[in-house]
């Protein structure tokens, strides 16, 4: 929903409403779904979808193996302030999900994967600091 | 066995992403074959101890906990496999499977639930995703709030998934209070 009050923080991003709404699965691999802003990745062979807002940094690295890792950190509690930290105070007696990273066969892919997630971000975060400078 | 039901593209879920095999009820229990030979999981239907249904994109999971503590889930049923599948466990086990609920949220935030071998990240009482501490090679503390856990690295298991897996790590708040003492940490 984008036309709510100005109340609305950006707490309440969600990725889906639906299962039905997830993109149909694949192969198992990291996916990034501008539409819905999600990022995907494989655990147990469920496509799990993490709203990008949640995303603190995601990073690569290649070994001489030619394997290549990606590690993507989401916001938790105690650090330096994100704009949707209100997520990390309002849910103090949570547990957080820190950190995944994964060993890739395809760094082509993975490069990709990286920059869709940077962009992606950076694009939410900005919109959504700017709404919540118009609301003040 | 004419009771049996006969399903051909399911899926076996776990480490190594899921393998598509032959996946067979019969009277005496579960048996699945994987796709082209290799892997196959039998299951006496004595060793159930429960049966879940979740709901997953375009399709059904059914998880199978047997009495190890294992959890075996199978990928591809259809909305009306679930419901004759329901009632044939009913007769044959004399166990409902228990509806379980995808979180698709997309939050960080949730609840860890460690029930057998199995950790459970969950969002607002939704499953956000699973994993067999069994695969764990090593947790690890970091800080006094975060917990690591490294998963084998195993180029054997014919993983066919193109992203594996290496390491997950949970932040505990002091706030919270599910795990106190250290006696329960995953």
């Amino acid at each position: 929903g984008n036309n709510r009050t100005s109340m609305r923080s950006s707490s309440e991003l969600i990725a889906y409403k639906s299962v039905n709404d997830l993109p149909p699965p694949r192969e198992m691999m990291i996916q990034v779904d501008q539409r819905n802003e999600a990022v995907l990745v494989p655990i147990y062979g469920i496509m799990v979808p993490f709203h990008v807002s949640t995303v603190k940094t995601v990073s690569s690295q290649q070994d001489t193996n030619r394997n290549c890792y990606v590690r993507i950190i989401f916001n938790v509690p105690g650090t330096p302030f994100t704009p949707h930290d209100a997520n990390s105070v309002k849910n103090q007696a949570a547990i957080f999900l820190k950190e995944v990273s994964f060993r890739s066969k395809d760094p082509r892919h993975i490069s990709e994967v990286v920059q869709q997630i940077k962009t992606l971000r950076r694009n939410v975060v900005a919109r959504e600091s700017e709404r919540a400078e118009r609301a003040t | 066995m004419a009771d049996g039901h006969l399903f051909n593209n399911i899926s076996l879920g776990g480490r190594g992403g899921s393998n598509p095999g032959q996946l067979r009820f019969h009277s005496g229990g579960i048996l699945w074959k994987k796709q082209g030979g290799g892997k196959a999981v039998e299951v006496d239907k004595s060793d159930i101890v429960g049966l879940t249904w979740m709901k997953v994109p375009r399709t059904n999971q059914l998880g199978v906990r047997i009495k190890d503590g294992l959890f075996y889930k199978f990928t591809g049923f259809r909305d009306q496999d679930v419901a004759s599948l329901s009632t044939f466990f009913q007769t044959t086990c004399g166990i409902t499977p228990e509806e379980k609920q995808l979180s698709i949220s997309g939050k960080n935030w949730g609840e860890v639930d460690l029930n057998g071998n199995m950790l459970t990240f969950l969002v607002g009482s939704k499953q956000a995703f699973e994993v067999s501490l069994a695969d764990v090679a090593q947790t690890q503390l970091q800080g006094k709030n975060d917990v690591m856990l490294e998963f084998h690295v195993d180029d054997t298991t014919g993983a066919n998934e193109k992203d594996s897996l290496m390491e997950i790590s949970f932040h505990i708040p002091n706030s919270n209070t599910q795990f106190v003492g250290d006696e329960n940490r995953p």
